[in-house]
């Protein structure tokens, strides 16, 4: 009799035990990509409307280059883009979601600084887009560039370093100009449509997205300077370099998928090529996917699911889109660009 | 000399006229589609917004005054140095007609003549056998030529076959566009023209 109840207790005591562990294991498990496994999908924190980058249909289907990077992620470990569950998140709560494990991905039009790695123990593994502050003015002006904006009157919103950085720019150069400030971003595209202001200032894609709600958008330019940086970028947590390689690799395979040639519609041609770089990417020479925890085809599936960086771009922001952003700053290293990928090797 | 450059001139536009001549008439249904002599520009043709001449960005370390034909893109740029182009939209080579390199412009000319060759005159007997520069003339308002090629940036009268890949290597621009770039570039000029990597 004592046997036996000595014996329930020690089951008890080892099932509590098991329990806990369990339960510490589920809460403390920092391993992303396993948590991901189990759960069959990624979680990705996106914008909750942003042309272009985030965007959802009355169905709820997501689409955007944000969106379309959290696709690429779930093609590579699941070889299928729905795997993923997106989640809305508002400027303020996103870094705290990131932080507590409700997204496993934040993809939303977050700009890389150092402070918001150090300060809220997140990393942002590589640039996904490089945008920047420019400017917004009626074609009739023939300005070529911001040095042709001295002495106009310029739309900014208040509160924000576009206003900051704009001040500081035009000092630099001797150039003088009315401020006129806004609130909203609402407001600011208001005066400038009814002409109370010759120029609006803002990120590069924010304008573009801007000048598609003007009267007449045709008869407005964006011009080709950007005189700040903001980087966009994928954040992931810091201490879980399995799931921030993974991220940080998925996009330089878009990038180095499109400086060899390699897209969604030539996938399966790429498969037989006998070009080591194209080999090595899409899996058919060396073990790069496995070291990533993946399967070798990780970066085929991306490319065949999702496309290489320029079919992505082009199908959100860039020519084939309604926004029609020039590549600028995004086109690739050997064209024009600063985009670059290390080599797949 | 003058008669020699003319002829030179000749040759190479019906080179280029004939290589598209003769291959468009193996793929299309229709052939020379990309070719119509006597065709009247449509001036008024409004170009997909990405293929308008614009302003953009541009990094490279190529002397402002270079032309860079990226011909995957269907865009031309001319370096304006300052991480700037002017960009304008193009029709390219199509599958088959396609080169890289990098090229002089060794000749300038406006409004070009066309002396359609005998294969197509057999093919098309209506065609003239000489068509003097003008609206109606494929090879449109400018020509440029490259190097000691048959190859050369011209204009059109075929508006809506840019951004396509149609020509025998040749690159096009609407009328106003080659114009632009004309008054812009001098002879001696560099053209470089890169592909999309094969696989």
């Amino acid at each position: 009799m004592r046997t036996f109840r000595s014996g329930l207790l020690i089951g008890l005591a080892v099932a509590v035990a098991v329990a806990a562990a369990a339960i510490t294991y589920e809460r403390y498990d920092t391993k992303t990509l396993k948590r991901t496994l189990r759960r069959d999908a990624v979680l990705c924190g996106v914008n909750t409307g942003l042309p272009g980058f985030s965007n959802s249909d009355e169905k709820g289907n997501w689409s955007g280059f944000d969106v379309d990077f959290c696709r690429a992620v779930a093609a590579a470990i699941f070889d299928d883009p729905t795997k993923v569950k997106f989640v809305p998140l508002d400027a303020n709560e996103r870094f705290k979601e990131l932080q507590s494990r409700k997204v496993d991905i934040l993809a939303r039009n977050t700009t890389w600084s150092m402070s918001r790695e150090t300060n809220y123990d997140l990393y942002f593994p590589a640039v996904a887009y490089y945008d920047g502050e420019g400017f917004m003015v009626r074609a009739s002006r023939k300005a070529n560039s911001v040095l042709d904006l001295g002495n106009t009157k310029i739309c900014v919103q208040d509160g924000t370093t576009t206003r900051l950085n704009l001040a500081d720019y035009f000092k630099a150069n001797n150039l003088t100009y009315e401020e006129i400030k806004f609130g909203k971003l609402e407001d600011m595209l208001k005066a400038y449509d009814e002409g109370q202001c010759d120029v609006a200032t803002s990120d590069v894609a924010q304008l573009y997205a801007l000048r598609l709600r003007l009267s007449k958008p045709s008869e407005s330019v964006i011009l080709p300077d950007v005189i700040s940086k903001e980087p966009l970028a994928p954040v992931v947590r810091q201490r879980d370099d399995d799931w921030m390689m993974i991220v940080k690799w998925t996009l330089y395979a878009m990038i180095n998928a499109e400086e060899l040639g390699v897209t969604s519609k030539n996938i399966d041609e790429a498969m037989k090529s006998k070009k080591p770089d194209v080999m090595r990417l899409v899996g058919t020479e060396g073990e790069y996917g496995e070291d990533l925890g993946l399967t070798k085809d990780w970066a085929a599936r991306i490319i065949r699911h999702v496309g290489n960086y320029g079919e992505v771009y082009d199908r959100n922001v860039g020519a084939d889109s309604k926004l029609k952003i020039p590549r600028g700053l995004n086109q690739l290293w050997n064209a024009g660009g600063i985009m670059y990928a290390p080599p797949l090797r | 000399m003058t008669g020699f450059r003319d002829l030179t001139l000749a040759v190479s536009a019906v080179a280029c006229l004939l290589l598209s001549a003769t291959h468009g008439f193996a793929q299309q249904p229709r052939p020379d589609v990309g070719d119509e002599p006597g065709l009247i520009a449509d001036d008024s043709f409004q170009l997909d917004p990405e293929y308008r001449k614009q302003v953009v960005l541009y990094r490279t370390t190529e002397p402002p005054g270079t032309i860079i034909i990226q011909t995957a893109e269907r865009h031309l740029y001319l370096i304006q140095g300052n991480g700037r182009a002017i960009r304008y939209g193009i029709g390219v080579g199509r599958e088959g007609f396609q080169w890289q390199g990098i090229l002089n412009i060794t000749r300038k000319a406006e409004w070009p003549d066309w002396t359609p060759p005998p294969e197509m005159i057999a093919r098309q007997p209506y065609l003239p056998r000489f068509m003097a520069g003008g609206p109606g003339n494929p090879l449109g308002a400018r020509a440029m030529y490259l190097g000691t090629t048959v190859y050369r940036i011209h204009g059109t009268n075929r508006p809506d076959t840019i951004g396509t890949a149609i020509s025998s290597g040749c690159f096009r621009l609407v009328n106003a566009d080659v114009a632009d770039l004309y008054e812009r570039v001098a002879v001696g000029t560099r053209v470089i023209v890169r592909q999309k990597p094969k696989l």
